[in-house]
């Protein structure tokens, strides 16, 4: 068998190994520094601890917080602690055994007692922890031999009518249902949920006066005339006489719920019904709920005189009144939980008392408080919890947990390694190597998006890059946000995140070379003319208050370098000018290859417009003196138009305007060049 | 120098040491890592950058190790300077020299321990 595992927290090193070192033969020691560490271990060992050693004084979180901490996540019921301090005033000690430690040993601490104490706390809380579980199965065990009998009883009923047994399970699960949610929603009645699960189990007997019934009358497969419905309505009165004249146990609550509901689940909240006519909440509020189920279950059902109506409809009939008068509120209640209904009517299982069920009658017996978990479910819990740490350390993938309170990251082991993180970071937003990993304005925005998230909505998916093994990636965080249902308010409350992060570095710089193809020239790396257009005219539109100039320029004798020189040096002249043009380019200034030998500058004109044009144009001439190639430029302003396709029109005559005085060099639109008739340009749109 | 005299030379109890401890070895052990103990520093450091909160933790700590170890002579000077930091004073100067002779010849004699 494997050893025990003991906790100890204690800020001094030396303490910790003395404890160790006393108890190491015996348990296995995990340690931990301070409160905050200790509640991190705790949230990962969880009821694996057998034993938690605390000190008071401790640097980020003390003793009494740990203690405070574990009665709010309710662990301290299935957790024993003992307090180490030397601290002796009983101020201390008692605070200590008022948050729930089990025992408090004072410095300087004897081996001895040390190790007995530890080994009897233990002993204690499994001899407990084995109770629960006798007490579990023992209450399993009668519950269900007394189901048993009830369900034969009832079933005998439903046999002669030729009814399935799932009626009686029905109306059972239906009025346990609508109870619970009754509750909720008013406190008009007094109900314990002792109280429910009795009207529930009784609700099984409602028919039992059916036995007193004639059988033709009971089976008749047609309509009943008035005289046998007469007959047929005096069942109701028959099974709470049967009960009245039980030799024994009469008075016990579930016998005297059982006749409460006989007598009166055909009564109705407007008085018509029988056999009394009670009214309102003169009839008993067992009695409502079971009538409630039984129309409901007699509607969905297939009879000798009738087919089964849908589940909707059946709603919907008895929302409208068509089966009789029912409380409003407990109306509103079957119109909030009809979903539940169904479903549950549909999973539950003959003879089974619900695992829910079984908790609440354990919670009650052993007097736990009312959140604490059986033993059967938190096994059930770990044993989740291990297929999920097995599953994430298979998928080599970056997992991560994000705590609310006390707002914490968690890393599994080899993840940490990769993000060079440590595993159990709190405070995140203050932790330098995370910081260093994911930059701190990439985990604020992450931390709106997972605000943001709701219950119904709680898929979060952020892009960003992060370091891995010291290289940036470009990853894709995927995390799911966690909730709790806080019963009392009926809201969902945040409890933590879970996520995964990502590495698609190489599908995004995929992405970005496709983009970059699709918009950029693939000889010169300058934009082509369709993504150089769009931007422009958006600069256009939006910043209306800046003045921009658009140029158009091709070479004067490209035709001859490409003749004399082949096309390897015309595509060489051809990334000359494309070099020039990135050097000269203002910041936010735009510059594309429209075409062959074409090329188009867009920037904003600061200060005087020629001079800009000018200082841009000199920079070609230098140039392409020495390759012997030389360049013309036609330049509009966007004070004569401000739409992109005028602007480029103008500016093209000008170009065509300076061709005509002789090459090599710069003009400025003017009203002169009107007139100028452009030749058919190739359009660059594609 | 045996573990026995450490004790007489540092004003320790040493056989109620080993009574709790129930072993020599274990004592021996212990003892030989309070040097490596670096609170007396932590609580110096404190003290001069006036950080009370991590001079009461120090010496706190300090105090729980002396009282374990039965270096009473130390644990008594420690004690004082302790509950004057829980007060939230700093006013420790005048107890500093004689706890920091205490402590240093601590740490010596169990250097010289064979």
């Amino acid at each position: 068998m494997a050893k025990q595992k003991i906790l100890i927290v204690d800020d001094s090193e030396m303490n910790r190994s003395i404890l160790a070192d006393i108890l190491g033969e015996e348990f296995d020691v995990i340690e931990a520094c301070d409160g905050f560490e200790a509640i991190n271990t705790m949230r990962s060992y969880g009821v694996e601890l057998s034993l938690v050693l605390l000190d008071v004084v401790m640097p980020r979180m003390d003793g009494f917080e740990v203690l405070a901490m574990m009665n709010n996540y309710k662990w301290i019921q299935d957790i024993p602690v003992i307090m180490i301090s030397a601290e002796n005033s009983s101020s201390y000690m008692d605070r200590a055994y008022e948050l729930g430690a089990t025992d408090y040993i004072q410095r300087p601490f004897d081996a001895l007692v040390v190790r007995r104490r530890a080994i009897n706390t233990i002993m204690l809380y499994s001899k407990q922890k084995r109770l629960i579980g006798l007490v579990e199965d023992q209450i399993y065990e009668k519950e269900k031999e007394q189901s048993l009998m009830i369900n034969i009883l009832s079933h005998i009923v439903e046999f002669r009518n030729g009814e399935s047994g799932l009626h009686v399970l029905h109306i059972h699960t239906m009025t346990e249902i609508l109870l619970q949610n009754l509750l909720k929603r008013t406190d008009k009645y007094q109900l314990s949920l002792q109280e429910i699960s009795l009207i529930a189990t009784a609700s099984a007997l409602h028919d039992i006066g059916k036995i007193g019934i004639d059988d033709k009358i009971l089976n008749k497969p047609g309509r009943l005339t008035p005289e046998e419905f007469e007959q047929m309505k005096n069942h109701a009165a028959y099974g709470a006489e049967v009960l009245d004249k039980m030799p024994f146990y009469k008075n016990e609550p579930l016998v005297r719920i059982a006749r409460e509901i006989c007598r009166w689940h055909h009564e109705r909240y407007d008085g018509r019904g029988y056999p009394d006519g009670l009214k309102g909440d003169e009839i008993p509020i067992s009695a409502q709920v079971v009538a409630l189920a039984d129309v409901y279950d007699a509607l969905t059902s297939e009879r000798v005189y009738k087919k089964a109506i849908p589940h909707e409809t059946a709603i919907e009939m008895i929302l409208n009144g068509e089966c009789g008068a029912f409380n409003p509120v407990l109306l509103g209640v079957l119109k909030w939980v009809a979903d539940r209904i169904q479903v549950e009517l549909r999973v539950n299982s003959v003879g089974e008392i619900s695992k829910q069920d079984l908790n609440r009658i354990t919670k009650e017996v052993v007097s736990h408080e009312e959140l604490s978990v059986s033993k059967r479910t938190i096994n059930l819990f770990e044993r989740e919890r291990e297929k999920y740490r097995f599953i994430a350390a298979m998928s080599k993938e970056i997992m991560f947990e994000l705590y609310a309170d006390p707002v914490t990251v968690s890393f599994f082991d080899e993840s940490a390694h990769k993000l060079g993180v440590d595993m159990i970071i709190p405070n995140p937003l203050e932790d330098e190597k995370l910081i260093a990993c994911l930059g701190k304005e990439n985990m604020i925005e992450f931390g709106k998006l997972i605000r943001s998230a709701t219950h119904d909505d709680s898929i979060v998916s952020f892009e960003c890059d992060v370091k891995m093994d010291g290289e940036p990636r470009h990853c894709r965080i995927l995390a799911m946000t966690q909730y709790n249902l806080n019963d009392d308010t009926d809201t969902y409350e945040y409890v933590g995140t879970v996520g995964k992060i990502e590495d698609i570095t190489e599908e995004y710089s995929k992405m970005k070379a496709l983009e970059q193809a699709a918009t950029h020239d693939s000889l010169t790396g300058l934009m082509n003319h369709a993504h150089a257009k769009s931007i422009i005219q958006e600069k256009l539109s939006e910043q209306t208050e800046k003045k921009f100039l658009l140029a158009v320029m091709d070479m004067d004798n490209f035709k001859a370098i490409n003749d004399t020189y082949g096309h390897i040096a015309g595509d060489e002249a051809l990334k000359n000018i494309s070099a020039k043009i990135k050097n000269v380019l203002p910041s936010d200034g735009v510059a594309a290859r429209i075409g062959g030998d074409e090329f188009m500058i867009f920037w904003e004109c600061i200060g005087d417009a020629e001079a800009s044009a000018k200082k841009i144009f000199r920079a070609f001439k230098v140039k392409f003196e020495q390759d012997d190639a030389s360049l013309s430029m036609g330049i509009s302003t966007s004070d004569f138009s401000r739409d992109y396709e005028e602007l480029f029109r103008l500016a093209d005559m000008a170009l065509y305007a300076a061709k005509d005085a002789g090459k090599q060099r710069c003009l400025f639109y003017d009203e002169s060049m009107k007139g100028i008739d452009l030749p058919l340009r190739t359009k660059c749109d594609s | 120098m045996t573990t026995e005299e450490l004790y007489q030379t540092i004003g320790g109890n040493y056989r109620e040491v080993l009574g709790r401890f129930m072993t020599e070895d274990r004592v021996l052990r212990f003892v030989k890592k309070f040097p490596a103990d670096g609170s007396f520093e932590l609580l110096k450091t404190s003290l001069e950058n006036g950080v009370q909160e991590e001079a009461f933790r120090a010496a706190h700590t300090i105090k729980g190790v002396a009282q374990n170890l039965g270096f009473t002579a130390l644990y008594e000077k420690v004690v004082v300077v302790t509950e004057i930091l829980r007060g939230g004073s700093m006013e420790v100067a005048e107890y500093m020299p004689e706890l920091e002779r205490l402590y240093k010849l601590t740490v010596e004699s169990i250097l010289k321990l064979n």
